[in-house]
């Protein structure tokens, strides 16, 4: 790790202890498969973990979500709008301003401070699945920003945080057209597994050398469930093009089956917003 | 008590050291070296400015190495310090900047710090509530004694080392700066022997100005 | 209407309180906030713990690497402590390099670490010289909402006291490193340093724990730490000048409140192991 001058740093060169614990990862189509067809957490393949949602975490923030996946934790928070900074013309629609960070401890391998590649590519992901969903015009020439840090990554980190964020935004009183729900699957061989862990994603991507590869892939779908619409689709790996057909389906099913459970947090909030004020008037 | 465990190590100081600042001294405590540099009031920078009142800056340079995380809490004594004796609602919309270079480090850097950016804003004519001064002191590991502006070889016996910045008219405490661990009698009795050494410093202090002002 | 009178005179609004001897947020001059501390909640990290402060909100992460030792310390470990304020906590911070306050903080945290002697660098070695383990503590503010120095050293503390770290198996001979991940063990903690921050108004009114809008309004604030039988740091950058008889009246406070916190991290801990 370089030398960062405005942090306290470190011995030169450190190595993770995990490296020295699995050296015996001798991996066959058949393996992975075998532990992708059971669960871990003896879930069905279609079903997706507990959610635990609290919604006005953050009292600096105008609005905050924490959202829980299983282990996946994420907190989000979303603040006032501002005048978007170094910009010469006018823009008729507001800007989203989205940052996506693991927090150093929330991986195996030890993340750097500094937002790498892949935290830059997932925060223009979430401005991407989120911008369809705020109704930007209302707010020309301005710009809200949107912090998504991911405490403990346990699989599907960027569609838990997708969800954050859409709560938050709505706690925020930003003008929303509805609320984005997220979903991940991962695709190997013929099985599609619906919210993956940290594991089950890993075992997804392994490259085996093959001469015909497997299907194998992870899929992020944002959407707009009350519209039926799609903000986001995003695909790693490589598949038949029906498997994208069917995939679409499943994560659509599974988009409906979330989408009650945010609405409930939401609902929560604002009844336990209003019991506040009334107390206050009291 | 003996005399000599009152006695500051040798002071020695110039004012008007550097040329083109606004207020500078270069300021020797012991073997303990630093320079002090006052640039201001000039006009602040947009994004720092605060409309009611001056912008304070501190910057502190090692001896050597650029600089790095290490500094900024020196940076910060300063700054707040100087902040404090300032009476910056005087100077609205400006930045008024200390800047500090470390020489020499043979103990009690920060208390000359201090005293060396104390007496360049002296000699930069800001206008100040009240002037300040630094005293350092330690606590021996095995005699247990009170040792007042120790060097570097004593504080390598240290058990516990304070660093002290009084005002000049209730000699209250503006800035405390602790390193090791101590008791609460320990620190309370430290802070009492420098709070009575630092009269010593205020005096040298105008010493020095009177010396400068009868040569204009 | 009051909070129309708070945004416009924040100030005013706060001496306002003071005059009627009460805080903004109900609170005596003398009274802390409720403290919460969690620990372990983190999958990922060695050691974990979320310490809330009132709103204030701070999580630490502890991950453990493997280093080889300096040359000038061939017996010791590393501890390396850093805080980040994230911008998710305060509009006040805005994404990129560290700001000169979190600078502070991290040093200071460092020097709380230091002068407390909470941990001996030497049970951090594996094999002298050759091997040693180094603790990324991560400490992220979650909520920034004042006395973040306190939220940060109780979390650090706690995550300390919790983290486990796998055995090693070390050959001098070969270099092979052989990690027993299900074996873990936990390193000695001898101390349990407690912050407390103080923030001084006019006519020297002093009040604990205060909260981001009356850090922001203060003239002064004062940090002192306490290990379970001495002091171990004591912190004021500037500001108003303050007399003796104020600082002994924070010493005696802020013993008195690290005993307590202290007494719930030992609660926290012993609940989850």
């Amino acid at each position: 790790m370089p030398n960062d001058s405005k942090r306290i740093n470190g011995p030169d060169a450190t190595v993770p202890y995990s490296i020295y614990t699995n050296l015996n990862s001798e991996s066959s189509e058949l393996l992975i498969k075998n532990q992708l067809q059971f669960r871990v957490d003896k879930r069905k393949h279609n079903e997706f973990r507990k959610m635990f949602i609290r919604i006005g975490v953050v009292s600096q923030a105008k609005g905050s979500a924490y959202v829980e996946m299983g282990q996946t934790r994420v907190i989000c928070s979303v603040f006032d709008p501002r005048e978007i900074p170094n910009k010469a013309q006018y823009s008729t629609q507001g800007e989203l301003f989205c940052e996506f960070k693991f927090a150093p401890f929330a991986s195996c391998k030890r993340k750097g401070h500094q937002q790498d590649a892949e935290e830059k590519e997932y925060s223009l992901i979430m401005q991407r699945a989120l911008e369809p969903a705020v109704c930007r015009h209302e707010f020309p020439n301005f710009q809200v920003d949107i912090y998504a840090l991911v405490l403990d990554n346990d699989g599907s980190a960027l569609s838990t945080a997708i969800m954050a964020a859409s709560l938050a935004l709505a706690n925020a009183s930003v003008p929303m057209f509805g609320i984005v729900t997220a979903v991940t699957v991962v695709i190997y061989d013929d099985l599609f597994i619906i919210d993956p862990t940290y594991k089950e994603e890993a075992l997804c991507l392994k490259t085996i050398k093959k001469l015909k590869p497997v299907n194998h892939g992870i899929i992020m779908q944002a959407m707009l469930s009350q519209h039926d619409q799609i903000s986001e689709f995003f695909l790693t790996g490589s598949m038949d093009i029906n498997f994208v057909n069917s995939s679409i389906d499943i994560l659509s099913k599974t988009s409906n089956e979330i989408y009650p459970v945010l609405q409930e947090a939401l609902r929560k909030s604002i009844l336990k917003m209003i019991k506040k004020k009334n107390q206050q008037e009291k | 008590m003996t005399e000599n465990e009152y006695s500051l190590r040798f002071l020695n100081c110039e004012l008007n050291y550097l040329s083109v600042t606004d207020g500078s001294a270069i300021f020797m405590q012991g073997d303990t070296a630093v320079i002090a540099g006052v640039y201001g009031p000039v006009e602040s920078k947009l994004h720092k400015m605060f409309y009611n009142k001056a912008n304070v800056e501190a910057s502190f340079r090692p001896m050597k190495g650029p600089p790095s995380v290490n500094d900024r809490l020196m940076e910060s004594y300063i700054k707040d310090v100087c902040e404090a004796s300032l009476i910056t609602s005087l100077y609205p919309a400006s930045s008024i900047s200390v800047n500090i270079q470390e020489l020499e480090d043979c103990g009690g850097l920060l208390a000359s710090v201090i005293n060396a950016s104390c007496l360049a804003l002296i000699n930069s004519g800001l206008a100040m509530k009240f002037i300040f001064a630094a005293v350092c002191c330690m606590i021996d590991k095995e005699s247990e004694n009170v040792i007042i502006d120790p060097n570097m070889k004593q504080l390598n016996n240290a058990k516990a080392a304070f660093t002290c910045v009084f005002d000049n008219l209730n000699k209250d405490i503006i800035c405390c700066q602790t390193s090791g661990r101590f008791t609460e009698k320990e620190l309370l009795k430290s802070i009492e022997m420098c709070r009575e050494t630092v009269q010593t410093i205020f005096t040298f202090y105008r010493d020095i100005v009177t010396k400068y002002a009868t040569a204009i | 209407m009051e909070s129309q009178y708070k945004t416009i005179h924040p100030a005013k609004y706060l001496r306002d309180h003071f005059a009627s001897n009460i805080r903004p947020d109900g609170r005596e001059f003398m009274s802390f906030r409720p403290v919460s501390v969690c620990v372990g909640s983190i999958t990922k990290a060695d050691g974990s713990a979320l310490v809330k402060i009132g709103n204030t909100t701070v999580v630490c992460g502890i991950k453990a690497e493997l280093a080889c030792p300096k040359a000038e310390s061939p017996d010791c470990g590393f501890i390396v402590p850093n805080v980040e304020l994230a911008p998710l906590s305060s509009p006040k911070f805005r994404p990129g390099p560290p700001s000169e306050e979190s600078q502070c903080i991290s040093k200071l945290i460092e020097k709380i670490l230091i002068n407390s002697e909470a941990i001996d660098l030497k049970s951090l070695c594996i094999h002298k010289d050759k091997l040693a383990w180094v603790l990324y503590c991560d400490i992220i503010s979650l909520d920034y909402d004042g006395s973040v120095i306190d939220a940060c050293t109780t979390s650090l503390m706690a995550a300390l006291k919790i983290l486990t770290l796998p055995t090693v198996d070390y050959t001098p001979e070969t270099g092979s490193i052989k990690i027993d991940k299900k074996n873990r063990i936990h390193i000695p903690l001898k101390q349990l340093a407690i912050c407390t921050t103080f923030a001084i108004f006019d006519n020297q009114l002093l009040i604990t724990d205060p909260t981001e809008d009356e850090e922001k309004h203060s003239l002064s604030t004062i940090n002192i730490v306490f290990n379970e039988d001495d002091m171990c740091f004591v912190h004021k950058s500037g500001g108003i000048p303050v007399s003796q008889n104020l600082f002994s009246t924070c010493i005696i406070k802020a013993k008195n409140h690290g005993n307590q916190v202290r007494k719930l991290i030992l609660a926290a801990v012993n609940c989850k192991t």
